[in-house]
């Protein structure tokens, strides 16, 4: 169905489709956010949300996660479609969301905001796994297992939100506004754990202000405007096209001789 | 990890001492203990919805009505015995809860709050107008209990007491199971306890229900215990106020703090009634004030404190020798 339209993506025969949303129109009600949404994800790529404030990068994933319910349109899930399904039964499909500002549960542990993570999983082995399989990835979340989150850093506290929803053993991680309020470094260790998660076989999608970074991670863009998808491709492309140089990275080619 | 030993050994011993008083303890002593009680229940009712849950039922004396006038108007038209009419008194407060649960509780904070206080008041009105049925705003003279006045009282002080240590186990198992980590991350925040796939419509309405239930089995004990109700005196907004002040003196979303809540205020009210028959509403209010700023998180969390800076300074002593 919405394959048809998105003739710009070369299609991989060997790649599943993992996710499709169809004119997917959302936002809060009365005021529509997104309009005439259309994208598509294969299995393991990482997907790069672009857009300034307000473009409605955060209403995307939110609709996604089914935070939000839709307008219209149509989110397709491993071929399934899922708009209509709340939020907790999208968790258990392998949907999770690394929510903007981290959310995490402010008066528990290290340990038991990872463990609400898997609250959907009954299969105490596979808890016990995920939660190594964590602690492998951010060997700091171990150190401070015992801990109240409150007492963590912003990058910690990043991490512990990426862990807590790694811990439901995700197909699809939704990670929204990752570098808020961190300092590059951090960025930079949690990019590089992102591509290892990458490689284990998650799907990502991410909303990233800093696009520049982005971009060098990502395999894809999406840039959002005022509700509407307005540039899409490949991420190198991307960072090499005028426009956004222009809109987004700060340098264009005119620069110095408008100031002259 | 000592700590929690000694806790847990203060709190036994607590518990069979209070089982063994009615075989020393004078009537008036006994009275007192089982409105204690009473209070406890409704405390901790109030702890699993506003603690564990963060949902501030400022309204649950709702409950607390419900099951008394269900134990009154069946006891008194329907000739039902009393063990009975617990159980539908439980049975009307989860479907009250189940049916005004799930639109109020879609509100948060001080509108939760208010919306809860609404439903007290609705409620307190219809029941003061089915006339026929519950004898209105006259109340409602329930059957005097049988048998000499020193085993009715034992009876209801056990009543009390058995439901008492009913509400703190249910709240313990609460706090160490997954239904009470559900709740407690909706309390912290809700939309990240739902992006958890926590069905937290679910959570809310379940939460509340036990903390109905409870309160329920309360009014309904209370109803046969005072043989007389009205719809002023059950759906009595000061009791909601008064189990609110135990709930957040004792420690809010803890097992044992709204207990110790309870025995504060209700000690501390009896003996200033005794002692300060004219200014004891004052001292109290003045008691209450002082609490809450020298320990205002509560009792528990005080307590923990001092525990545990004891315990940090003998370990400091230990490594010392």
């Amino acid at each position: 169905m919405a394959s048809s339209r998105n003739v710009d993506i070369p299609q991989q025969p060997e790649q599943k489709r993992i996710l499709s949303v169809h004119r997917l129109g959302s936002g809060y009600k009365p005021l529509q956010v997104l309009w005439d949404i259309e994208f598509s994800l294969e299995e393991g790529e990482w997907l790069a949300l672009l857009g300034t404030n307000g473009a409605g990068k955060s209403t995307l994933l939110n609709t996604i996660a089914g935070l939000i319910k839709p307008f219209c349109g149509e989110i397709v899930y491993q071929e399934s479609e899922i708009s209509a399904l709340p939020v907790h039964e999208r968790v258990r499909l392998g949907i999770a969301l690394v929510p903007e500002g981290r959310r995490l549960f402010a008066g528990m542990t290290v340990r038991e905001n990872l463990m609400m993570g898997a609250f959907t999983q009954n299969d105490d082995g596979k808890i016990a796994g995920q939660l190594q399989r964590v602690f492998d990835l951010f060997p700091v979340l171990k150190e401070r297992e015992k801990q109240i989150v409150g007492t963590l850093s912003g990058g910690e506290r990043q991490m512990c939100a990426i862990g807590r929803a790694l811990m439901s053993q995700p197909i699809l991680l939704l990670v929204d506004e990752m570098s808020l309020g961190l300092g590059p470094v951090v960025v930079d260790g949690l990019l590089e754990t992102m591509t290892a998660i990458k490689q284990e076989g998650v799907t990502l999608i991410v909303v990233e202000q800093d696009v520049n970074t982005a971009l060098i991670y990502a395999d894809r863009g999406y840039v959002l405007r005022e509700g509407k998808i307005v540039k899409n491709g490949d991420a190198k492309q991307l960072l090499e096209d005028p426009a956004i140089q222009k809109d987004y990275l700060g340098y264009w080619k005119g620069v110095e001789k408008n100031n002259k | 990890m000592r700590e929690k030993v000694v806790g847990l050994v203060v709190c036994v011993a607590a518990g069979i001492f209070l089982a063994c008083c009615p075989f020393f303890l004078n009537l008036y002593w006994l009275r007192n203990l089982t409105n204690i009680f009473m209070f406890a229940i409704l405390t901790q009712a109030v702890n699993i919805i506003a603690g564990y849950t963060g949902y501030p039922a400022f309204g649950n004396v709702v409950f607390f009505g419900l099951g008394a006038y269900s134990t009154g108007v069946l006891m008194v038209k329907f000739h039902i015995p009393f063990a009975i009419t617990i159980l539908i008194g439980i049975t009307v407060c989860l479907f009250f809860t189940l049916f005004f649960g799930i639109p109020v509780l879609r509100l948060k904070g001080h509108y939760f709050a208010i919306a809860t206080l609404g439903l007290n008041e609705a409620t307190r009105a219809i029941v003061d107008n089915l006339s026929d049925l519950t004898g209105g705003g006259m109340g409602l003279s329930l059957p005097l209990p049988t048998g000499d006045v020193g085993a009715n009282n034992r009876f209801f002080y056990f009543m009390m007491y058995g439901t008492m240590m009913l509400s703190i186990t249910v709240t313990y198992l609460i706090s160490k199971s997954r239904f009470g980590y559900g709740c407690r991350s909706i309390r912290s925040d809700e939309e990240g306890a739902e992006s958890m796939g926590i069905d937290t419509t679910r959570y809310k309405t379940m939460a509340w229900m036990i903390s109905a239930a409870l309160t329920g089995i309360a009014g309904s004990i209370y109803a046969y215990w005072m043989s007389y109700i009205e719809p002023s005196a059950v759906f009595d907004m000061t009791i909601a106020i008064k189990s609110f002040v135990m709930f957040l003196l004792g420690g809010a979303g803890t097992v044992i703090g709204p207990i110790l809540g309870a025995f504060f205020i209700e000690l501390i009210s009896t003996f200033a009634w005794s002692y300060l028959l004219n200014y004891h509403i004052g001292a109290l209010g003045l008691i209450i004030i002082l609490v809450v700023i020298y320990m205002p998180r509560g009792f528990i969390y005080f307590l923990q404190e001092r525990l545990s800076l004891r315990m940090f300074a003998n370990s400091i002593n230990e490594k010392r020798i």
